[in-house]
């Protein structure tokens, strides 16, 4: 069971992250990216292209798909310059995560298309010994959560994070007041773009083989219920967030232990049930998330 | 700027959470484990193959039951089984594979419908060194160095392409258009069938793989149909399939239609999703069962249905657990580092053939030979863990009835 409860732990972190990129884009910086799954992916695949095709190392591998990832952000924020609504900016991301997810399924000569990439090692894995490490393994997955949304924290505090709030609430009176539009945008998105390639890394390295079916909009929506559950804009009620959705997807299926009669495929059903129950209540009961932004004030 | 107070209070939060992992393996939390023997079942209830979880499920439940009912195995312990819905997806059988092995200590892992999740579970139960035992067709699921850990229990994607392209050449066609679905086991299938077309002479008009979950497919099926071929072989799963055939009917195309029975039957879907008028005159095959088999009409007993009713994967995982079984008990030990070695022994003998469980299970205890003959098909296998002896079904969907025409071998 502890073996188990590791595991999921991993899970939790590099969801966290992709939560907290998510979170930093839209919850701070007001630009929601449904091309998320889409982005993912790209982190992923170029991290295993990377290690499996040119041999190079893991942290290599990571900062490499890290600076991809951020770079095409960068580049989907500054072509929608002129798209500011966020419907149709939305609606462009989506187009674009799209696009990559095509892209990873029908390249075989490069991706492995639906057959996907397998084999990848994971860091250290011939280093350290077997039976411990699983918890050297987890132990860097969660320094790396902290130092992410310890990082994100200082960024949020300071004036660059005024920045993104003011642009959130309202871009044109940010730029009225004189903050480069173009440049701040890109940043927002760019940085957030760093900690997609990072979780998408962690994903390959976690699974240690990837395929197009792990990267479908599933996931866009568990990010978004994370930030929605947790609080949007706080990093910290992110990470609460992820914790709860993996409790509610993973922890349901231990409902067969506690619930005598009920069968494998009307259990699959109640673990749906479940889950939409789950968030309906939160949002009921916590519309704000379990935790509020970080806001200066002055007592 | 971070209080410097509140600064050292994060960083103590942090080196706690980094070092209470460390921790973890130097506390004893070890729990009593029963004498069950532990079997995890991971089978599509929801997601695009969500139609043949539950039969599959029931077998392996009443497969079980036979099996503890007659004395269990290895001196009276009884097989448990831990039934999981894989959701269809990689990463869900991913994690429910860890689950098997992690927390219910499961030695033996079948089910295992789809591609994806049995090549996503397939390094996991190689590194812990589990028995995995799928229903997948795609040939990578065997390939390469499996340590003997991992089972097929299913035709390879490959044999599936021999015998349709055997058939289309039967049949006389001259022309034929291809389209698939972008899908691990279909590419191959695709590629088989197309070079033996074109080996044998005959035109492949056009060929094309599409993406799955488009909204409509009408651009790929004016594409393939307007070429006229006389036949197109549409090797597509379920939603994709009736999307295309609502087009095929549409667009008034009449070029006759070949497939897949995942597809164009999906026990009873496919005719419920377009009528009878869509559906008429298609051609669809899959790997099935001997339906003349003793093993395969005491599997039917089993389930309590008719003997002519057709059972397409669920005699899988009855021979699945019949298998597992065997093998521990010729073993005389759960661990799958001992008894995966014994599979081939008690599938291909040399020994009795025996098709009931119950008998092949006394003759095993009683330090005999056997010769295992499933329900699904012969059970004999490659040393590679390839299934052979599996033939494949044909069937012609007429008036609304699926209409079956001939069982072949590759």
């Amino acid at each position: 069971m502890l073996s188990f409860i590791v595991l999921m732990s991993l899970v939790i972190c590099f969801s966290a992250i992709l939560a907290l990129a998510l979170n930093f884009q839209w919850g701070l910086g007001g630009m929601i990216n449904f091309g998320l799954a889409g982005l993912y992916a790209l982190g992923a695949y170029a991290c295993a292209i990377f290690i499996l095709k040119l041999n190079m190392g893991f942290l290599s591998s990571t900062l490499l798909a890290m600076l991809i990832v951020s770079l095409v952000c960068a580049l989907i924020s500054i072509v929608t310059l002129r798209v500011s609504e966020e419907d149709y900016f939305a609606i462009v991301t989506l187009g674009v995560g799209e696009m990559l997810r095509l892209v990873v399924l029908n390249e075989d000569w490069l991706t492995g298309g639906a057959l996907g990439l397998s084999g990848i090692p994971r860091p250290f894995s011939s280093i350290i010994p077997s039976d411990i490490y699983i918890y050297f393994f987890l132990a860097a997955y969660v320094f790396v959560l902290f130092f992410c949304i310890f990082l994100i924290n200082i960024l949020a505090r300071s004036a660059f994070g005024r920045t993104m709030r003011a642009i959130r609430e309202d871009d044109v009176v940010a730029a009225t007041l004189g903050k480069n539009l173009l440049w701040a945008r890109a940043r927002i998105f760019a940085i957030g773009g760093l900690l997609i390639g990072l979780a998408g890394s962690m994903h390959a390295f976690y699974y240690q083989y990837i395929d197009p079916t792990q990267f479908s909009n599933i996931v866009v929506a568990y990010a978004i219920m994370a930030v929605i559950a947790g609080g949007k804009g706080s990093n910290f009620g992110v990470v609460i967030g992820s914790i709860l959705i993996m409790l509610l997807l993973e922890g349901s299926r231990f409902l067969k232990e506690i619930i005598p009669g009920l069968g494998s495929d009307q259990l699959s059903a109640v673990r749906i049930i479940i889950i939409g129950v789950g968030l309906i209540l939160v949002l009921i009961y916590k519309p704000n998330g379990f935790m509020k932004e970080y806001r200066l004030s002055v007592q | 700027m971070i209080h410097i107070k509140n600064r050292r209070k994060t960083i103590k939060t942090i080196g706690a959470a980094v070092a209470s992992p460390i921790a973890m393996p130097f506390l004893n939390l070890a729990h009593a484990q029963s004498s069950n023997i532990p079997i995890g079942v991971a089978l599509p209830m929801t997601g695009n193959a969500g139609a043949y979880g539950p039969d599959m499920a029931e077998a392996a439940k009443r497969t079980t039951e036979l099996i503890n009912k007659s004395g269990g195995i290895l001196g009276g312990r009884k097989l448990q089984l831990f039934i999981e819905d894989s959701e269809s997806s990689a990463s869900v059988a991913a994690n429910l594979t860890q689950k098997f092995i992690n927390v219910h200590k499961c030695q033996s892992l079948v089910g295992y419908w789809g591609t994806p999740e049995g090549l996503s579970s397939r390094p996991i139960a190689i590194q812990n060194k589990v028995v995995l035992m799928v229903s997948s067709a795609a040939n990578s699921i065997t390939e390469g160095d499996t340590q003997g850990y991992v089972w097929r229990f299913q035709m390879k994607a490959t044999d599936w392409g021999t015998v349709i392209g055997r058939s289309l050449q039967k049949m006389g066609y001259k022309s034929v258009g291809v389209m698939g679905l972008q899908n691990a086991f279909i590419l191959p299938i695709m590629r088989s069938v197309e070079d033996q077309m074109k080996g044998s002479g005959r035109t492949v008009t056009d060929s094309l793989i599409y993406n799955p979950e488009q909204p409509s497919y009408r651009a790929e099926v004016e594409r393939i149909f307007g070429k006229k071929p006389e036949v197109v072989c549409c090797f597509s799963l379920l939603p994709d399939f009736v999307s295309i055939m609502k087009e095929v009917y549409r667009g008034g195309f009449t070029s006759k239609v070949i497939s897949l029975s995942i597809a164009a039957d999906s026990e009873g879907k496919f005719l419920q999703a377009v009528g009878p008028q869509v559906a008429e005159g298609i051609r669809h095959f899959q790997p099935m069962p001997d339906t003349s088999a003793p093993g395969y009409k005491r599997f039917t007993k089993l389930m309590g249905a008719p003997e002519s009713k057709l059972f397409l994967f669920p005699p899988n995982t009855h021979d699945q657990i019949a298998v597992t079984a065997l093998a521990m008990e010729r073993a005389k030990s759960v661990q799958a580092v001992d008894w995966s070695k014994q599979i081939i022994n008690v599938c291909n003998g040399p020994g009795e053939k025996v098709d009931d469980i119950v008998e092949a299970l006394k003759l095993v205890r009683a330090g005999k030979a056997v010769n295992f003959e499933g329900a699904g098909s012969t059970c004999d296998f490659t040393n590679s863990g390839d299934q052979l002896g599996r033939g494949m079904g044909q069937w012609i969907i007429e008036n609304g009835k699926n209409n079956f025409i001939s069982y072949e071998k590759p």
